[in-house]
């Protein structure tokens, strides 16, 4: 005789600890950058198109930031190193508390 | 008087008169100089190479005090004075060595006469540019946009009478340098 192969029940499992709590990288207005360099890094960095590059530096601009790329902590870390090493006033955050 | 930057089948090209050259290598070397971290006397140059700092984990590391460098190395986290200095032990000793390789490479280049960069380069070169301009822009209080039409306005070499026209003429220089730069990287891509 075999027992019945018993199942284990399955863990309750909650959604946020599956996957990593989204990061924000949000770029800062300042007077000095040009126009023409920001939206130069974004295509350059990050393959952005011409246009949403334009769009996402003139809200840099007009809003005085802008959420430029979400991901894992770990790319928007690397993302804003990247960032200041082309001289842009970035800083990452938690996309929750954005 | 400078051309400005084009975008030609060679790579990316700008005319530059010495006193001109002379000027940015000038600028160029003093942002090493300020960048430059204290090294050790007896620091493994593999710390260099790589890119971290053999004191990431001391006890106290220093935030920059002057202005202008801590715009060049800004804080990470906004309003979050320990996240800051969490990410900056572990990434500003790179980010200070590729701004001074970065620095040393313009600095190199504008010694060819004329100038002729690869994308790249010219990538790279517009990044130097804009470092000087951040320091500069420091040092003449630049904040908001009315500033910048302020400083915008001074443009008579004749009459630069005090450090402060003087630098604005050379912070105007380089801007215009910069975006001119700019628009012929920008048809590259």
């Amino acid at each position: 005789m075999t027992a019945r192969t018993d199942v284990l029940p399955r863990p309750e499992t909650d959604g946020a600890t599956l996957t990593e709590t989204p990061y924000v990288l949000i770029v800062w207005n300042d007077p000095v950058n040009l126009m023409s360099y920001v939206s130069f890094v974004f295509r350059s960095h990050f393959g952005y198109s011409e246009a949403k590059a334009n769009a996402l530096m003139l809200e840099v601009h007009h809003q005085g930031r802008s959420v430029v790329s979400t991901g894992t902590r770990e790319k928007i870390e690397a993302d804003v190193a990247a960032m200041h090493g082309y001289g842009l006033w970035a800083t990452f955050q938690r996309a929750d508390q954005a | 008087m400078a051309k400005a930057f084009k975008n030609t089948r060679r790579g990316i090209t700008c005319e530059l008169d010495k006193a001109e050259r002379d000027l940015l290598r000038g600028l160029f070397q003093d942002i090493v100089t300020l960048l430059e971290p204290e090294r050790d006397a007896d620091e493994d140059p593999l710390w260099a190479l790589v890119g971290m700092d053999p004191n990431a984990h001391a006890e106290h590391f220093p935030v920059p005090r002057d202005r202008a460098e801590l715009r060049l190395l800004p804080d990470a986290v906004k309003g979050d004075a320990d996240a800051s200095l969490e990410f900056r032990r572990l990434t500003e000793r790179g980010l200070r060595e590729r701004k001074i390789g970065g620095l040393r490479a313009a600095a190199l280049a504008v010694e060819t006469s004329p100038l002729l960069l690869s994308p790249a380069a010219a990538a790279q070169f517009a990044a130097a540019l804009n470092d000087v301009r951040l320091v500069l822009a420091e040092r003449l209080g630049l904040e908001t946009e009315a500033d910048a039409e302020r400083i915008h306005d001074i443009d008579d070499w004749g009459r630069a009478d005090t450090v402060e026209e003087y630098l604005a003429l050379v912070y105007n220089f380089v801007t215009w340098l910069q975006e001119s730069l700019m628009q012929a990287l920008l048809q590259t891509l």
